[in-house]
């Protein structure tokens, strides 16, 4: 199942500077799988080596919380990858 | 108090608007802002703060004008470089509006003082440049009850939030527990000159709402913009009731600092040597007959170091460093065996800050050995030594 991802600005460096991609997967943890397989050591980015989402990151599926990364998505979904941002 | 005539002029667009009017301008001039950080967010929300007749604004911050801040920190010009930040800011407000109050905070916030700074004012925002430093501010707020504007920037991105004690979450439900080395700011990415225009002017929008009643909030909403692609997006905060300062059971009581106060002295910081990445480069290729043994030290993320290090380095991030000093000292009593001298112990990062604070906390915690901090950081290796090392953003 296919969904677009939208990539956070300090993420970009590993999608060549794209700030949405495509990627699949039935759930958070599969699209995040692909999405790495694309894009190698993103995934490490936001989560961690327990499973769990970094404190530093947040990730949104269209604009409800994700909260466990077996949350279903579903086709035509929007995966937003939200990073803590600093500058001033 | 009834307006002056030269009040009634210059407010004139505010007071057509029904929302405002003379009742609303009257509670803007007896509204008290602080706006920490006078860089690329503090200027706008400072300039229009100022223009919209908050009676008494302050500014905050501890750093004075460089050139390079003018491509976005509106509030400068030229004759300012070199010059007390607050201080210029002060001059620049009071000349846009004499008729309101400016006062300049030309310091560092501190577990130590940062109560003390904010306690009388109504709003807070923030438009610092650290996380550690907005955690501060926050968990300030929180323990105070002041409503906090929060904005960052990144390069082409912007968030925004709004925290209003007792009615939505605060910066710490949205981001737990953040590390600065995590956390990339604009000195190492870049920014936009014109973003912080953007969120600036939210910021100052979200305190005069405020101010006024008006309106809704960003109070439990993300607000995301993408400059590149010019899209504003949203998202829902929840409070979280285990959040370390808002949660049922806070455990920040008190503000606290991040990272401990350096303890160092003038002369403990003379204790820490220095070295180009040439200099490092011929040290490394001489450490097999050096009678002083050498460990290197990334204190980057893991992240970082993963994509590329110095051969035959340690990663301890900088925000493990303290606890993980016993491990440095135990590295350093194994690297000393059957040499004579010293060891020494180099610190490196991306450009040469987090280590040049590690070099001090290693010189507060009395590690037997000389720090060396890396100046410039991988970035200057890369670049004089090594064109083909790796260097990870942040």
């Amino acid at each position: 199942m296919a969904c677009t991802v939208r990539v956070a600005s300090p993420l970009r460096s590993y999608t060549a500077g794209a700030a949405s991609v495509d990627a699949v997967g039935h759930d958070i943890a599969a699209v995040l799988a692909d999405l790495d397989t694309n894009y190698r050591g993103i995934r490490f980015r936001m989560i961690d080596e327990h499973d769990r989402i970094r404190p530093h990151i947040r990730l949104y599926v269209n604009h409800d919380a994700v909260t466990s990364l077996q949350q279903a998505v579903h086709p035509g979904d929007t995966l937003h990858l939200i990073c803590a941002l600093s500058g001033g | 108090m009834a307006m002056t005539a030269t009040e009634k002029q210059r407010y004139a667009r505010h007071l057509s608007l029904a929302e405002i009017g003379a009742a609303g301008q009257s509670r803007l001039k007896n509204s008290k802002v602080v706006v920490i950080g006078a860089g690329g967010l503090g200027s706008p929300s400072a300039l229009y703060l100022a223009a919209a007749g908050v009676g008494k604004l302050a500014l905050v911050d501890y750093d004075v004008v460089d050139l390079s801040n003018l491509q976005r920190q509106v509030l400068f010009t030229n004759a300012d470089v070199a010059q007390s930040k607050v201080a210029a800011a002060a001059k620049r407000l009071a000349a846009l509006n004499p008729d309101i109050e400016v006062v300049a905070h030309d310091l560092q916030l501190t577990a130590d003082n940062i109560l003390d700074t904010l306690r009388e004012y109504d709003v807070v925002i923030d438009g610092t440049d650290r996380v550690s430093t907005r955690y501060l501010i926050n968990d300030a707020c929180v323990i105070l009850g002041k409503p906090l504007v929060s904005a960052a920037i990144h390069r082409f991105e912007g968030q925004a939030l709004t925290y209003l004690p007792e009615r939505g979450p605060c910066y710490r439900c949205l981001f737990p527990n953040a590390k600065d080395g995590q956390v990339p700011n604009c000195a190492d990415a870049g920014v936009l000159g014109v973003l912080p225009g953007v969120m600036g002017s939210i910021q100052a929008t979200e305190a005069i709402k405020l101010i006024l009643g008006i309106g809704e909030l960003l109070t439990g909403r993300l607000l995301t913009y993408d400059a590149l692609t010019t899209r504003f997006d949203e998202f829902t905060v929840a409070r979280r009731t285990d959040c370390a300062v808002c949660g049922e059971h806070p455990t920040i009581l008190t503000p606290q600092d991040a990272v401990p106060k350096s303890k160092t002295t003038a002369a403990q910081r003379a204790l820490i040597s220095h070295s180009t990445p040439r200099q490092l480069q011929l040290r490394l290729e001489s450490a097999a007959e050096s009678t002083t043994p050498i460990l290197l030290v990334d204190v980057r993320e893991p992240h970082e170091f993963e994509r590329g290090h110095l051969a035959g380095c340690v990663n301890v991030p900088i925000g493990e460093l303290a606890a993980r000093m016993d491990e440095l000292v135990a590295s350093l009593s194994g690297s000393s065996r059957g040499r004579s001298s010293r060891p020494d112990v180099v610190f490196v990062c991306r450009s040469g800050g987090r280590s040049l604070q590690a070099c001090e906390m290693a010189v507060g915690a009395r590690l037997t050995a000389v720090p060396i901090n890396l100046d410039g950081g991988l970035l200057a290796w890369a670049r004089d030594v090594d064109p083909e090392f790796v260097v990870a953003p942040v």
